[in-house]
């Protein structure tokens, strides 16, 4: 052939809705699938020399069964390494500060999954809020509503407290406008008015006490790692709702059992836990609460366009050396 | 003067203030009767012969059965003025009451949002296909072995709207947030103002056209199964139902085949055609959404409705004249 070799790019986990996008690649580079299956083999395919002059890499949500926690150990393994793109809005896996360490610019997939997740959110809102899993769950035993029957709350007028205000957050806000909700927020960083949509923004302890509704829509770090927990649940209002679609760990999942025994919390919608796929079995014995395996971007149209705009990351990186939606904690390194 | 007498049929759950303070004005009084049987014998012993204005709520029918023509025919003939308590009335039968020269109201509008607000669960419910998963999860098995296939996502999705009243329109503003396009089939076209730009289509057209259909139109004699084998056959393959209507005005068996056909790629139902009963082909089936005719049980939406139906009676009362008569007694 005598040209010049492409750069390799690298495949950690699947891909299901774009493949043909992802041949694509070939045009400009060399696609390389991970084989191994567990860390210590990642680690040991990696020494063998399959992934030397790979320049970017596709991370799909599945691959933390590979290569587990995304880190200095891993990125030593990939010295040539320079653009990781993860297939998702939340990168809690990807150690960020190992990355940019290693000089590794990690982009995440913005706006797509906004709507698929507050979507979630919102059914799991209404399903809370209107007490439908005792009778939906009495309905398939045959007793239609059955004597756990419990009268729901409208959404009209009631306050929705939403923490963390990115782009699933301003969905969420959006949509629960459309039922009469009057929505608030806490956010890092308070945003314009356009940008919050008329939300009020307050500080967290008055979230947690006015909120009728409260929705976790902040990524899990460092910093936010049981953000609710014990504490934050005896300052709420008494038969608060809770939803949450973000990380299980953003809330301590024991204490939310507790919350939700005393009667505290009135009941709560979850896509999320602490150790998927792990529940705590005070959450299973509870009629009262909604609960969905982490299925918040699991629809046909999402989970292409996610793909679809991540392997166009991995061949922009090969192309241009950039990523579009570079994550906020290295808004420094696109800096000249 | 003797105060008029109000009879109270079925249980004030809420507006207990409300409703007591109709004493001023009317002598309260309820059925003893536990049955249709006993409901016919006491009419017939005179128990109600003082009556003028009835309240009473869905629940009711199982004392007194169906407001038909049989029963229509034994009521004391001072009562001229029926307050139903719900939006749906298909339980009375309208033509007879008006042949026996009793005036019926029923509730609209306070009805719209806790039941669009159902709806839209439904939709969300079915078009994502969450019920597979949340029975996984609930049966120890998380995403389920094998996870479901995926769903679908709302927006950009065509819904169509059967029955573009009040729970239609409410309906369609909520779904417009999610990126729906609304279309509708009505008996007749509403304005602009009223429609919100929603596109005006033939029955045929809305069956062909829809990606979601939602069901929202009364019961009566005409919409009965209006739903069928035949609808079905006409419909997107794939497509998604919803029902807050009445169970009757579709065909739950032959929604069932298409389930199974895949004609109907899933459905959420609040309601069916022989309450409590639901077809077994229905309660199977993971795939599908099911709650047990929860469209306007909330604290909130119960309270109002109450409210209204009580103002209903006090207007029959002090004006001999219902607030909101049912659509077939307008022109009276």
């Amino acid at each position: 052939m005598g040209s010049i070799q492409k750069p390799k790019v690298l495949l950690i986990g699947s891909i299901t809705h774009a493949k043909a996008e992802w041949d694509a690649l070939k045009d400009v580079a060399d696609p390389i699938i991970v084989k191994s299956t567990n860390r210590s083999d990642f680690l040991a395919e990696a020494k063998s020399g399959t992934f030397d002059g790979v320049v970017a890499a596709f991370r799909s949500f599945t691959s933390m069964s590979i290569t587990g926690q995304f880190d200095t150990e891993i990125l030593s393994s990939i010295p040539t390494l320079k653009f990781l793109c993860q297939n998702g809005a939340g990168y809690d896996p990807i150690n960020i500060s190992d990355c940019t360490s290693a000089g590794v610019q990690v982009c995440n997939v913005p706006i797509i999954a906004d709507d698929a997740t507050s979507d979630t959110a919102i059914f799991l809102m209404l399903g809370a809020l209107r007490m439908f899993n005792p009778c939906m769950a009495t309905l398939r035993t045959g007793e239609f509503k059955g004597p756990a029957f419990k009268l729901g709350h409208d959404p009209r007028r009631k306050v929705l407290g939403i923490l963390g205000m990115g782009g699933i957050g301003r969905e969420v806000a959006r949509k629960a406008g459309a039922f009469g909700m009057k929505v608030q927020y806490y956010n890092r960083k308070e945003l314009s008015e356009e940008m919050a949509g008329g939300a009020k923004y307050v500080g967290f302890d008055e979230l947690l006490g006015t909120s009728d509704i409260l929705s976790l829509n902040l990524p899990l770090n460092a910093n936010t790692r049981h953000i609710v927990s014990t504490a934050e649940f005896a300052k709420m209002k008494q038969d608060v709702v809770v939803v949450n679609t973000a990380r299980g760990p953003v809330m301590d999942e024991a204490a939310l059992v507790e919350a939700l025994d005393s009667g505290k919390v009135r009941s709560a919608g979850l896509d999320v836990y602490e150790e998927e796929p792990k529940i705590h079995p005070g959450l299973i014995k509870n009629p009262n609460v909604i609960l969905l395996p982490h299925v918040g971007t699991l629809t046909y149209e999402t989970q292409k366009a996610m793909e679809v705009f991540t392997i166009e990351n991995v061949r922009r990186a090969v192309e241009e050396g950039r990523l579009k939606g570079l994550v906020p904690e290295q808004a420094h390194m696109t800096k000249a | 003067m003797a105060k008029p007498t109000v009879l109270l049929l079925g249980e004030i759950d809420h507006a207990h203030k409300e409703w007591n303070a109709l004493s001023s004005i009317a002598e309260l009084i309820e059925p003893k009767a536990r049955s249709r049987e006993e409901f016919i014998q006491e009419c017939k012993s005179g128990a109600f012969d003082k009556v003028s204005v009835a309240y009473r709520t869905f629940q009711s029918v199982a004392i007194t059965g169906l407001i038909d023509e049989e029963l229509v025919a034994i009521l004391p003939t001072g009562l001229k003025f029926l307050a139903h308590n719900g939006a749906g009335y298909d339980q009375i039968d309208v033509h007879a009451c008006t042949k026996h020269d009793i005036r019926v109201s029923n509730v609209p509008t306070a009805v719209d949002d806790a039941t669009a607000d159902v709806n839209m669960f439904l939709i969300l419910g079915a078009l994502r296909g969450f019920n597979t998963s949340m029975m996984a999860l609930r049966n120890g098995h998380w995403k389920g072995s094998p996870p479901p296939p995926l769903g679908h996502d709302p927006q950009g999705k065509v819904l169509g709207i059967l029955g573009m009243g009040g729970i239609g329109r409410n309906l369609m503003k909520k779904a417009a947030a999610f990126g729906m396009t609304t279309q509708y089939y009505n008996r007749s076209p509403l304005s602009e103002e009223l429609s919100g730009g929603a596109k005006y289509v033939t029955f045929d057209e809305l069956l062909a056209t829809s990606d979601v259909l939602s069901l929202n139109l009364p019961l009566n004699k005409q919409t009965r199964h209006i739903i069928s084998t035949k609808e079905f056959e006409k419909m997107k393959k794939g497509v998604v139902i919803v029902n807050t209507a009445r169970g009757a005005v579709m065909d739950e068996d032959a929604l069932v085949k298409a389930l199974e056909k895949g004609t109907v790629w899933s459905c959420g139902l609040d309601v069916f055609e022989e309450e409590p009963k639901v077809h077994p082909g229905l309660v199977a089936n993971p795939n599908v959404m099911l709650v047990p005719h929860m469209g306007t049980w909330t604290v909130e939406t119960q309270t109002k409705m109450e409210n209204w139906c009580i103002d209903n009676v006090r207007s029959a009362v002090e004006k001999g004249v219902l607030k909101s008569p049912v659509g077939e007694q307008k022109d009276l």
